[in-house]
């Protein structure tokens, strides 16, 4: 039986224009779902955020085998299995943003690309193998090539901050025009897509550059051939992929197939279709010029995609030597810390927490004073692209509590507020040399107005210096109480001493660290 | 009237007399019908509000019919209202809705904040609060910070928020809190809101910047919310020991008289307030309350 066949129940509409629709509303979803991942001011964000992620199974599994946890919000992960197992990789042909977002950029060439080639196709296959290899020894690198992380990643920390610049710089230039008319445009552009879709300060991310540029180069590689991410890349299609290995929805062709090939120029699979690398897509059913094309329950051809031997062990090996490999610098995950490691409240212990972060950059995009980073190398390669603080940018909110909320893998737990403003991630100290009240003789202790710790942690002792022509100056000098300090990171943030500032956060006294500490 | 008018004749009717030349004598006794100060006590905010504007002639005195209108509360912390540390939002409301009633075209409110915007907004109740009552509640906008030449005795020139620049008529409503630079902060450190660019550098020399912004803005009318204040661990609090209920409001035309008052609150006086000090004898205002006229009165 025919299910979707011409003339099957929805032979009205055609079904590229539903899952065209389909592609549409999940892309939607998904860019506002992004959107809400900030603070509106309120303790709790309003959506599921990210619940993309919590529907991923190679994130599901990949936590499974470096931290031998089951996070229970990614047991939605077994929903999208069950799927794929049924009617297969449907999720890569309807549902994805990203393969949407490849569509997209691929109808911009009218080339259909080259043949696929087959020995190309299980290149995918081996970056899943790697990457699942280095996560059973405890690496955490799938979230770098996870097609969902990637894409929260390269939105959060280079495509928006660009899309936001170039909206705000428009708006900036009709504002100086002095012009009513163009003020007025600005202002009420100001008003209504702030805090919407227009970021409600602009995001400011080391590495937006690097994350822009990969970024844009996979979306670029669908101008060589279509979908060129899903068919050699994707280690979730892969995944996918071994998943549909025995769906039930099957393609058939009918006697009126002339060889014509035509299907075979469109088809994901390449030459001969292959059960696993089909996306559903359906194209070759519209396309084929006899009809001869239907996709049901019964009959059906397969195809499989054979893996060299070889190349699977290669792959073991690489990704189980992965590990190891990153971790023979010294680093925190070795005992040594990073004083600039400053880690957002909550977080596990360092080892644990590079086992379980998947560098997805919710967190990043969450954080309200735009504090959290991307880490280069403070936290080891290995690390790359974890979040750390930076004061210098924006400090901690004392009583926030939104990168727990939205961490997919509970890197970041999440903490109550009177958890939270308990939890310390590092602790001020001050630089005398620079520090107006020691260094110049002037009064100031920004940094203790704007301590939020009840008592402040930073107290102040009224002492009376000299001035250069010798002259006494009584002013008050701020100290640091390390046992009250909870490192938020405000001080720094509003020292006055512009650049390098008089006070900054070091990571010692991290409450999730209990060697990292200076006091007994 | 407009502001500039009205500042003259409220300056020299909180001076008590009457210079020849800029009043007509009608006019001064009108002035000097009303106090210089009311203090109200009460267990409703909105009620001594109410009563303490009333008792100063009404907030017609302040606003007039068609007026644009900044009211500028502190808005400054991500603390509830319960910790003080910033205004109460019952009192924000019932200054919003006096102006409105007294035929005020638009009131806007808005302050820049120290914490996250949102959440200041949100957490101290003043944004919901102040949007029910009528006001039109607006998040800073950098670039509406306009250089402002001040010539005052240590700032020369600031950023500014153009809002306040360009409103009729300004109502200060701080919150009176102990502060480790100022000592004490209520309305003349509360127009630090209104200030863009490294703000924070005016602690350098505190007292001589906040007479110097004060005297740049002259708010109509200051409104210190004292219903619940902060003793210790100002400016913020944080611990309930921190936070003492006073239930009183103190409102003046003359924002040193008005600081002045507020001093006594903490066992001070106008004179151990350095800015205070300053304001007097710059002419700023009178901080020497034995010669004012005050209502001090309990609902």
């Amino acid at each position: 039986m025919d299910l979707i066949g011409r003339k099957g129940l929805l032979q009205k509409i055609p079904l590229t224009v539903l899952r065209r629709c389909t592609q549409g509303i999940f892309l939607l979803l998904f860019l506002f779902l992004f959107l809400q991942t900030q603070s509106q001011g309120g303790d709790r964000l309003g959506y599921p955020v990210k619940i993309f992620l919590d529907f991923d199974p190679l994130i599901f599994i990949s936590m499974l085998l470096s931290s031998h946890v089951i996070v229970t919000r990614l047991l939605l992960s077994l929903i999208l299995i069950a799927l794929t197992a049924l009617l297969g990789r449907v999720f890569c042909g309807w549902i994805c943003p990203l393969g949407t977002l490849h569509d997209m950029a691929g109808s911009f060439t009218t080339r259909q690309g080259r043949v696929v080639r087959e020995s190309r196709l299980r290149l995918k296959y081996y970056i899943l193998i790697v990457l699942l290899a280095s996560s059973l020894v405890g690496g955490q690198l799938t979230g770098i090539m996870d097609p969902i992380s990637l894409l929260i990643r390269s939105l959060a920390l280079g495509i928006y901050p660009l899309f936001n610049y170039v909206i705000d710089a428009t708006v900036h230039a009709l504002y100086q025009t002095e012009v009513e008319l163009f003020m007025g445009v600005s202002d009420f552009v100001h008003e209504r897509l702030k805090g919407g879709v227009m970021a409600f300060e602009q995001p400011l991310f080391r590495q937006g550059l690097l994350v822009s540029v990969i970024f844009v180069g996979i979306v670029a590689l669908n101008l060589v051939e279509r979908r060129f991410w899903c068919r050699y890349l994707c280690p979730l299609g892969a995944l996918l992929a071994v998943c549909s290995r025995y769906a039930l929805l099957k393609r058939s062709i009918s006697e009126g197939c002339t060889s014509c090939g035509t299907c075979d120029e469109i088809c994901t699979a390449g030459k001969d279709w292959k059960r696993e690398e089909c996306l559903a897509c359906l194209k070759c059913r519209d396309i084929c010029p006899e009809g001869a094309i239907t996709f049901g329950f019964s009959g059906g051809t397969d195809g499989t995609v054979n893996l060299r031997r070889r190349s699977v062990l290669a792959s073991i090996a690489a990704g189980i030597t992965s590990v190891p490999l990153l971790r023979i610098a010294p680093g925190s995950a070795s005992g040594t810390f990073h004083p600039a490691l400053i880690r957002p409240p909550g977080s596990l212990p360092e080892e644990e927490f590079l086992t379980r972060c998947i560098r997805c950059g919710e967190c990043m995009k969450v954080c309200l004073t735009n504090g959290l980073q991307p880490t280069l190398l403070e936290a080891g390669l290995e690390g790359m692209w974890t979040p750390l603080l930076v004061p210098r940018v924006g400090f901690c909110e004392y009583r926030c509590t939104l990168c727990g909320q939205v961490c997919p893998t509970g890197a970041i737990r999440r903490l109550f507020v009177e958890e939270k403003t308990a939890t310390k991630i590092g602790m001020a100290v001050i630089d005398p040399g620079r520090c107006l009240a020691y260094a110049h003789a002037t009064p100031c202790i920004v940094c203790e107005e704007v301590c939020p710790t009840a008592p402040k942690a930073i107290w102040t002792e009224t002492v009376s210096v000299r001035d250069r022509s010798g002259g006494e100056v009584i002013l008050k000098q701020p100290h640091v109480d390390p046992a009250a300090c909870v490192g938020c990171g405000i001080c720094e943030t509003m020292c006055p001493v512009a650049g390098k500032p008089a006070i900054y956060v070091i990571s010692t006294g991290e409450t999730r660290s209990p060697e990292n500490r200076l006091l007994l | 009237m407009n502001r500039r008018d009205f500042l003259k004749k409220t300056a020299l009717a909180g001076a008590g007399l009457a210079l020849p030349g800029s009043l007509t004598f009608v006019e001064c006794l009108r002035a000097a019908q009303w106090p210089d100060l009311a203090v109200v006590r009460g267990v409703s905010p909105g009620d001594i509000t109410r009563e303490a504007v009333g008792i100063l002639g009404g907030m017609g005195r302040f606003v007039s019919r068609g007026d644009v209108v900044v009211v500028k509360p502190n808005i400054g912390w991500d603390r509830p209202p319960d910790m003080a540390a910033n205004t109460n939002p019952e009192v924000v409301a019932a200054v919003v809705r006096m102006c409105l009633d007294a035929g005020a075209r638009r009131v806007k409110v808005f302050d820049h904040t120290v914490n996250d915007p949102r959440r200041c907004y949100r957490q101290s109740g003043i944004g919901a609060a102040a949007r029910r009552a009528g006001a039109e509640v607006s998040y800073i906008n950098k670039r509406r910070f306009v250089p402002v030449k001040i010539d005052g005795i240590t700032l020369k020139e600031w950023p500014l928020y153009r809002d306040i620049l360009e409103a009729d008529s300004i109502i200060n409503v701080p919150v009176a809190k102990t502060h480790g630079t100022s000592r004490l902060t209520m309305g003349m450190k509360n127009l630090m809101g209104v200030m863009g660019g490294w703000r924070f550098r005016i602690h350098q020399r505190i007292d001589e910047s906040l007479v110097d912004i004060a005297g740049a803005i002259r708010p109509s009318l200051t409104l210190i919310d004292a219903v619940r204040i902060i003793v210790s661990n100002g400016p913020q609090g944080g611990r309930p020991g921190d936070v003492k209920r006073l239930d009183t409001v103190i409102a003046g035309a003359d924002q040193v008289a008005v600081d002045a008052y507020g001093a006594t609150l903490f066992g001070l006086t106008g004179r151990d307030l350095g800015y205070v000090r300053l304001g007097h004898e710059t002419g700023l205002g009178n901080m020497d309350l034995s010669r004012l006229a005050i209502r001090d009165i309990r609902l």
